[in-house]
């Protein structure tokens, strides 16, 4: 049931991540900053709060008076700011369940990645808690009916010895002192959201938490645009002595206040919380037991530290050297952390198929797809193939159908990411004469399943990042597509014209290709 | 006798890069003693691969060390580093392309053992100074 729900997900991102693809190009694909993006919407109403607060009066008879003298009297200012304030909040909150949606369609919320689900789930009151006491603000009808309501639903709580209700009976009995203390909440509880957020993302390393710029002023301008046209307004002054009836709720915060009314205050409580719970609990409703974390071999790590520097779950530290060997730190990997990505064994220095006078360990390895068992595979596949074109792909999971893949007569090893793959493999296949090119294969640009495999692996081509591919190796025999599973023709095309390229190219030459110098290498088709 | 002796002017200083350099030092004299042995049982690229993979190993570390520390002359050592292993590469390839014939085992050992000698009293004694 949890499976076809996120087949159904991962067809319904697919779809609309394939059409912003083709708009955007997929480095600025909005989807694939989803996180990101609810931090700078964060950001948006941060800063926007600070400028309202400098105008608003806390007090039941100021408050709707200085939130009108913005929205009109100062319109091209204040009331922007204002529009900014509840447009990009209403953002946030799309951002949010979005970014919930897509993580569980891709499967990353169980494992090890159940911190930042949990995190991220108690995160959503503190988000709803933070915008419905701004509405409260505003004092307007709708404020009214918030406040009404939100009394009712909270009094059916035995948390309160009398009626928070009480207070709302008319307008006499709502003082200003309680006033106040919505204006505390409406600050205190998103700062409380701004130190869940930092904690939602401890366990990541390098998180990002700004979108790339493009999609930052993109987000801007539409934001502003839709602020200068459609401004938000308030609906009224509040009146305690009448009853609100007609109110247009804002669906993205209130969608359950309606029900409050229809059903009972205790039922929503029950979907509110028993969903919480259920949401909480997801990541063990199966659990899911990743495949064996990384390990270390303390006699081929000197504590380079390179394993620690790419790791994008920090389960890779350093710690103080335990073997005795004068070397200051090595590699200490925790299970609980690791996802077995294989990007630490990737970016060890002793992960060479070059070696052949000791036994092939790496300083970091998996037990999953261990360096001498790659290095077995290369042989294995690369065997098969014949022609003045043949190609290996080292492939992610997540960049395609190895069956398809091999039906184009390529050879194919799959990797738990490619930035699994230490780049002196390209070099020893290309220079041992294994195979004419080399392609890598993983999920959209900026969209890597393990975060960070796809950057490492562009980087390390580019001689950006160590261990760099060495300049020597052709790089009209290297070729990337980062284009995920979706697009099969495409795909296909692609490798029919590399194929095509390196017929052109002719077989590498025996007698070992000219130094070329690394540093100055330069990586060809990186982007898709 | 061994083609390069461990000195301690070698020493720079960092327990951790002397060890390294130590047995380096070890491996690129085992390298030459058994090359020299005409009925050598491991080969050349053998030998060649490992004496790779650990000098690049090596050189992570130390640039490790030298990033911690801001060290001013980075990107020249650096440079330095890549050069020696695109150099190794080449002669791996020269060699197992069938080059063997021409590939002199004592001339590539002496080359080895001078660029040592000259990495040690260049670059690492001004990285020792600076992280000292």
């Amino acid at each position: 049931m949890i499976e076809s729900l996120q087949r159904a997900g991962r067809r319904g991102f697919a779809f609309v991540e394939n059409a912003f693809d083709a708009a955007f190009g997929p480095r600025i694909n909005p989807f694939y900053h989803l996180g990101a993006l609810a931090f700078f919407f964060f950001w948006i109403v941060a800063a926007s709060g600070i400028y309202l607060f400098i105008f608003f009066e806390t007090s039941i008879a100021g408050a709707y008076g200085s939130v009108e003298y913005l929205t009109h009297t100062q319109w091209y200012l204040g009331g922007v700011t204002r529009s900014l304030h509840r447009y990009a909040s209403d953002a946030m909150v799309v951002a949010t369940l979005l970014h919930l949606a897509r993580e569980f369609a891709l499967d990353r919320y169980r494992g090890v990645r159940w911190y930042a689900w949990i995190t991220g789930v108690m995160l959503l009151w503190f988000l709803y808690a933070s915008g419905i006491s701004g509405y409260w603000l505003v004092w307007d009808r709708l404020a009214q009916y918030i406040a009404v309501v939100t009394a009712e639903w909270f009094d059916w709580l035995p948390l309160f010895g009398e009626s928070i209700a009480r207070n709302f009976l008319d307008s006499a009995t709502v003082s200003d002192r309680f006033f106040s203390l919505m204006f505390f909440i409406h600050i205190g509880v998103p700062l409380f959201l701004l130190l869940g957020m930092w904690i939602h993302i401890q366990r990541i390393s390098r998180a990002r938490t700004n979108p790339p710029r493009a999609i930052l002023l993109g987000t801007l301008a539409a934001l502003t645009l839709l602020s200068l046209a459609y401004p938000a307004l308030s609906q009224g002054p509040a009146d305690l002595d009448t009853v609100v009836s007609v109110v247009r709720p804002d669906w993205f915060y209130l969608m359950l206040y309606p029900l409050i009314d229809a059903w009972s205050p205790g039922a929503v409580w029950l979907v509110a919380g028993g969903g919480t719970l259920l949401l909480m609990l997801l990541p063990w409703l199966p659990p899911r037991r990743e495949a064996d974390a990384a390990v270390v071999s303390l006699a081929n790590c000197n504590g380079c530290g390179r394993c620690f520097a790419d790791c994008p779950y920090s389960a890779v530290i350093l710690r103080p050297r335990t073997d005795g060997l004068p070397y200051a730190s090595e590699a200490v990997v925790d299970p609980d952390l690791c996802t077995a990505c294989g990007i630490c064994a990737g970016a060890c220095p002793t992960a060479t198929p070059f070696r052949r006078a000791t036994e092939l360990v790496a300083g970091i390895d998996m037990p999953r797809l261990p360096v001498r068992e790659l290095r077995d595979r290369t042989l294995e596949v690369t065997a098969r193939l014949s022609g003045t074109d043949r190609v290996l792909a080292y492939v992610c999971h997540c960049g395609g159908d190895p069956a398809a893949l091999e039906a184009a007569g390529i050879g194919v090893i799959m990797l738990p990411c490619v930035g699994a793959l230490p780049p002196s493999f390209i070099d020893f296949a290309i220079s041992r004469h294994h195979a004419d090119g080399i392609l890598l294969i993983g999920g959209a640009a900026g969209d890597c399943y393990q975060r960070l495999g796809i950057d490492w692996t562009e980087q390390r081509l580019a001689g950006r990042r160590d261990p760099w591919l060495r300049g020597r190796v052709p790089r009209e025999r290297v070729a990337a597509i980062w284009a995920g599973p979706r697009d099969g023709a495409e795909l296909a095309r692609r490798i029919a014209a590399f194929r095509a390229r390196l017929r052109e190219l002719g077989p590498v030459l025996p007698g070992g290709t000219p130094s070329g110098s690394t540093a100055g290498g330069e990586v060809r088709d990186v982007s898709y | 006798m061994s083609l390069i002796e461990w000195d301690e002017k070698f020493s720079v200083g960092v327990a951790a890069v002397d060890h390294e350099h130590r047995e380096l030092i070890g491996l690129v004299n085992e390298t030459y003693e058994r090359l020299k042995r005409p009925s050598a049982s491991v080969t050349v690229p053998d030998f060649l691969g490992e004496i790779h993979a650990r000098i690049a190993a090596h050189f992570a570390l130390e640039e490790t060390l030298m990033r911690a520390k801001n060290y001013a002359q980075f990107a020249e050592h650096k440079a330095d580093h890549e050069r020696l292993l695109d150099e190794i590469r080449d002669i791996m390839d020269d060699y197992e392309d069938g080059d063997s014939e021409a590939f002199d085992e004592r001339q590539f050992a002496l080359r080895l053992g001078t660029w040592f000698t000259g990495h040690f009293a260049t670059h690492d004694a001004r990285l020792h100074r600076q992280l000292d």
